[in-house]
Formats: structure tokens, C-alpha cells, sequence
């Protein structure tokens, strides 16, 4: 007896679980119910832990254990008022801000040629791009101590080979070895969204823009550009929020004492153990970061209806 | 696949400017590329220099600290620590993901869009945070940092790439040819094992190799709930790149780029890198 014959003959054999009622509701269900799992736990690891950790920002906790009714707004108010927290949060933003820039300014054009490229290249480069975005932050990181760190390290060797210098330079734990990092780090999540939005363009227009005189130039500014605004807000908002809340990068190449509201978290939650006050930070640095997320799709409304606005 | 190309493109001849932002244009996408491949080319090459640090240019050829990390008890351990978590990271979430995305996507029911956006919406959230929302979550019950709470928040941090992978394939599945197999006279399991399944395996698949990398790697989730005690190797990585300027750490380093590759290779494979 042959096995589809053996298997015809037993028809129960892989029955019992398969033909239980409850995967049978999941099956044909066209509610809610196969949801469910995913839902609930969800809720239980993410609602209710994020709920936990806003609270711990209001409360005194003493070595992981709640101090009963110490509901205080103090902690708020003791961050808030003082000076460094300013000073540290700005940091935080520009140095967020200023990478996300250069990172649309690298990224675009690697988005545009893809989209002229045939299809054998188009997936080189694609391979290129997502390659460095499943390889763990830390290796490159790592890769960035190498290149930019010592006297032997390869971008002093490079610079002195070339006489563009005549002394090693300090570049590893300084603003710029933290900026060099994060831009080159989230290369990949501003490439991808703009790819994405360009290849679905379409290109009937800008050839019709060309057609009616305009230059190349012009038509990038005036069809392409406007057209692929929502690329730019998905991207910028990602990398954005990447960037702002990275607490590796700073640690790492800014040396010891390169201190962003990230940091500030890390070293509160697990190197000072005083968990109000990490509770405290990281709720600014999330209700941060969540507002200018909004304001960045917010200011590509607007740079959309303006558009249009011109257009019509 | 469509191909596109900016068909006006040779038409016209260009002018001084165009030419200059053209050169601009394709100055800025090789400095991007440099930046994109140089780094892990550079780690790969140093992995496998003769000197004691780190240097550039890598001199001589040696396998020694290859060796080097398959002596070191700790790291590998901390290997297995990892491949462990990522394991259960892809099981835990190809589980919830899988079955909840049928639902977001076949469900009729009010308030399945702000489902889906609920579903998905770990992925806004940084990993640091939250790796301390779950280790406060489980101090509050009398839980310490472990590998099961690494676990726990992992799939949290994780899920979100199962899920949207999974609802992107379901929705260009055409139904009908599940009906076909239904009016063929298949049972409701019948269909879902024979025909639906293979259907979505590519992408099942391609989800399954996201989250397994995403587990393996991932450090800021980590960092905030693995135990001092058999940690997973990325924390291992990250002591180790603060104080120690071997070579070892360019080997593990090209390992793991080797593994990236072969996951972006599954992808490719699977459900096309487009996709991602």
C-alpha cells in the first residue's frame, strides 16, 4: 500500500488536532476570534507595561518595588526645571534632526537612479541596501569605532596618505562621530520608503513636463519632488524617531560621557537603578518623540496642499 | 516586474546645469553606496588581520580569531543564549502573527482598520523602551530580568514585521481559488492546509527570517531584560566592543553579516526583496 493510499485509508491520522471545533472557528471565521491571541497579548506585554511604566513616573520606587501612595507630580517638575534636562533634550533633537537631513540628502538619490536602473541592478542594490539593515546595529557601529577611531585608524591613515592633514584628527567621541554614525546606521529606513513611493510613480508626467519644456532640473523640483512627499514624510518620521531615541550610537561614539535623553534612560533604568526618574525621561521621550513624528506629517500636508495649491 | 524607465530621458540634450546636477545626483548615491557596503567590507577584512588590534589596512591573512571566538566558552554559550531567544521569538510571533493577520484581513467586523494599526503599532515604539516597560511590568509581579522575559518583550518588539508581511500577502491571495478547492468538495482543513498554507509560505517564510534576525541581533530590547547571567550575545558584543579592541569582535561581527546575508538571500527567494 502506497502512502497517499495508506493515508486515504486513515483518514483520522492528522484529524484530531486539525479537525478540532476551535480550529475550525479560526478557519472559517470572518470575525475577530483568530485576532484574539495576538490581541491579547499585546495588551497584557505592551498596554499594560507601557501603562506601568507612565505610572512609575508619578510614583517613588525604591529597588523595583512601588512605594505605596506616593503619587507625586514632583518628578515631572524636578526634570522639567532643571537646566541640563534642556540642554541634554536639545542635544537629543538636533543631533536627531541634523542626521535625519543628511540622511534624505544621501538617501534620495540612491532612490531616484534605483527607479532608472534595470531590473538585475535593482535587485544589487536592493541587496545592498537591506543587507546593512539585517545586520545587528551594534556591528556597525563597531564598523565606525574602526574606521574613525586612533591615530591608526583608517580615516587618519587615509588623511594623512592624502596631506589633507598634517596631525591624526580627533574624530571618534566627538558630535560628529555620533552624527556620521547615526546617518550611515539609518541609510537603509530613508532609502526604502522613497523607493517605494518613486517606482510607483508616475513617470508619464515628468515626461510630459519635458515635453511642454521644461528642463530636467525643473521638473525634478516641480513634479518629482512634490510627487513623492509621502516617501519623504514615512522616511524622515522613521529615521527621525530612530535616531532620536538611540541611546547606542551616542554611548558608543561619543565616548563615555556623550549624554542624550536616551542615554539619560539607560543609564537612570540600569546603571543608577533610580527607576522613577527613567520612568520620568523615558515618558518625555516618547511623548516627545510621538509629537514631532505628528509635526512631520503634519508639515507634509501642508507641503502637499501647497502644491496643489499651486498646481490648480 | 514593471519596468520603469524615464523614458524622456534622451530626448533633449542637456544643459550646463543639468549637467552639474546630474553629477551632484550620482556623486550623492555613491557617496550613500560607499557608506552602505565600506563599513562591513572593512570589519569583514580586519576579521581576519595578523595584528593584535585593530588596524587599517588589515595586514597578513589569519583565522586565528575565528578560532578565537569558537574557544571562547562564554561567547559561544552566549551564541546558543541567542539562537535559543530568536527561536522562540519566531515560533511565539509567526503563532500570533500568522493567525491574527487572517483576521485582519478576512475579518468583516467594525474597527478591524484600527485593529490592524493597534497590531502593528509596536513598531513606532524603540526598542529600549520597550525592554523597560516589560522589566518594570515584571518587577511589579516579582520577575527578574531572564531569558523568558527577553523572550516576551522580543515578540512584542517583533510581531509587528510578522504581521504586516503575512496581511500583505493575504491580500493579493485570490480567494477564488480557495472556493475552487471548497466546491471541489474539501473540507474547511482540507483547503487550509492544501492550499491556503502553501500559499502563504513564501511569505510565513520571509516573516519567520525577519523576526528570527531581528531577535538575534537586537541589543536595546535586550539590554534591559536579559539576566547578568547567560546573557544573549549581543549584550556579550556590546561589553565587549566597550572595553576590548581585539580583532574577535571584526570576526563575530563578520559572522554576523554572513548570517544578514543569508536572511536577506531567504527573503529574496521568498516573497522578493521589493517587498520588504
Amino acid at each position: 500500500m502506497n502512502a497517499t493510499a495508506r493515508r486515504a485509508a486513515r483518514p483520522s491520522a492528522r484529524r484530531g488536532l486539525a479537525e478540532h471545533p476551535l480550529v475550525l472557528a479560526m478557519l472559517s471565521s470572518r470575525g475577530v476570534g483568530p485576532a484574539i491571541p495576538a490581541l491579547a497579548y499585546l495588551v497584557v506585554f505592551m498596554v499594560i507595561p507601557f501603562s506601568l511604566l507612565f505610572s512609575f513616573a508619578f510614583l517613588t520606587v525604591d529597588r523595583g518595588e512601588v512605594v505605596p501612595w506616593s503619587f507625586s507630580l514632583e518628578h515631572f517638575g524636578s526634570a522639567l526645571g532643571d537646566y541640563l534636562f534642556w540642554r541634554i533634550a536639545w542635544r537629543s533633537f538636533w543631533v536627531g534632526a541634523l542626521s535625519t537631513f543628511v540622511c534624505l540628502l544621501l538617501a534620495y538619490p540612491v532612490a531616484y537612479l534605483y527607479t532608472t536602473l534595470g531590473s538585475v541592478a535593482r535587485k544589487l542594490l536592493l541587496v545592498a541596501v537591506i543587507a546593512p539593515l539585517l545586520t545587528s546595529a551594534l556591528v556597525r557601529v563597531y564598523a565606525w569605532i574602526v574606521i574613525l577611531g586612533g591615530r591608526r585608524g583608517l580615516m587618519n591613515t587615509v588623511l594623512l596618505e592624502l596631506g589633507l592633514v598634517e596631525r591624526p584628527v580627533r574624530i571618534l567621541n566627538t558630535d560628529w562621530s555620533v552624527l556620521i554614525g547615526m546617518t550611515q546606521i539609518h541609510l537603509p529606513f530613508m532609502i526604502l520608503p522613497l523607493i517605494a513611493v518613486l517606482v510607483a510613480r508616475d513617470v508619464e508626467i515628468e515626461n510630459a513636463s519635458l515635453n511642454l519644456g521644461a528642463g530636467r532640473v525643473e521638473t525634478f523640483f516641480r513634479v518629482t519632488l512634490p510627487l513623492s512627499v509621502p516617501g519623504i514624510v514615512a522616511g524622515t518620521a522613521l529615521v527621525f524617531a530612530l535616531s532620536y531615541t538611540n541611546f547606542i550610537i551616542p554611548q558608543l561614539l561619543g565616548g563615555g560621557n556623550y549624554t542624550t535623553l536616551a542615554v539619560q534612560v539607560y543609564e537612570f533604568v540600569v546603571v543608577i537603578l533610580d527607576w522613577t526618574k527613567g520612568a520620568v525621561r523615558a515618558s518625555l521621550l516618547l511623548g516627545s518623540c510621538f509629537v514631532f513624528v505628528l509635526l512631520i506629517v503634519w508639515a507634509g500636508r501642508v507641503a502637499t496642499r501647497w502644491t496643489e495649491a499651486r498646481l490648480s | 516586474m514593471s519596468e520603469r524607465r524615464t523614458a524622456g530621458a534622451r530626448r533633449y540634450p542637456r544643459s550646463p546645469a543639468e549637467w552639474v546636477a546630474g553629477a551632484i545626483l550620482y556623486a550623492l548615491a555613491g557617496l550613500s553606496l560607499v557608506l552602505l557596503i565600506g563599513p562591513s567590507l572593512i570589519v569583514i577584512g580586519i576579521s581576519f588581520t595578523e595584528k593584535l588590534y585593530i588596524s587599517f589596512p588589515p595586514e597578513g591573512f589569519t583565522l586565528r580569531w575565528y578560532e578565537a571566538f569558537l574557544d571562547h566558552d562564554q561567547l559561544i554559550d552566549s551564541a546558543f543564549v541567542s539562537l535559543r531567544i530568536a527561536g522562540w521569538v519566531t515560533v511565539l510571533t509567526l503563532a500570533l502573527g500568522i493567525t491574527s493577520a487572517f483576521s485582519l484581513v478576512r475579518g468583516r467586523y467594525r474597527g478591524r482598520t484600527a485593529l490592524s494599526a493597534f497590531m502593528v503599532s509596536p513598531q513606532m515604539l524603540p526598542g529600549m523602551v520597550i525592554g523597560i516597560a516589560v522589566l518594570f511590568f515584571g518587577s511589579a509581579f516579582g520577575f527578574y530580568q531572564s531569558n523568558p522575559m527577553v523572550i516576551i518583550a522580543m515578540t512584542v518588539f517583533c510581531l509587528p514585521f510578522v504581521v504586516r508581511i503575512v496581511m500583505a500577502r493575504l491580500e493579493v491571495l485570490d480567494p477564488s481559488i480557495e472556493e475552487a478547492s471548497a466546491n471541489l468538495g474539501a473540507a474547511r482543513t482540507q483547503t487550509f492546509f492544501r492550499v491556503t498554507l502553501p500559499m502563504i509560505l513564501p511569505a510565513a517564510l520571509a516573516a519567520a527570517a525577519f523576526a528570527f534576525i531581528e531577535a538575534f541581533d537586537n541589543l536595546t530590547v535586550a539590554l534591559f531584560t536579559a539576566s547578568p547571567r547567560g546573557r544573549p550575545l549581543s549584550v556579550e558584543l556590546y561589553t565587549l566592543v566597550q572595553f576590548d579592541s581585539s580583532p574577535i569582535v571584526a570576526a563575530i561581527s563578520s559572522l554576523e553579516i554572513l548570517l544578514a546575508l543569508l536572511m536577506v538571500f531567504v527573503i529574496g527567494r521568498t516573497i522578493g526583496l521589493e517587498k520588504i
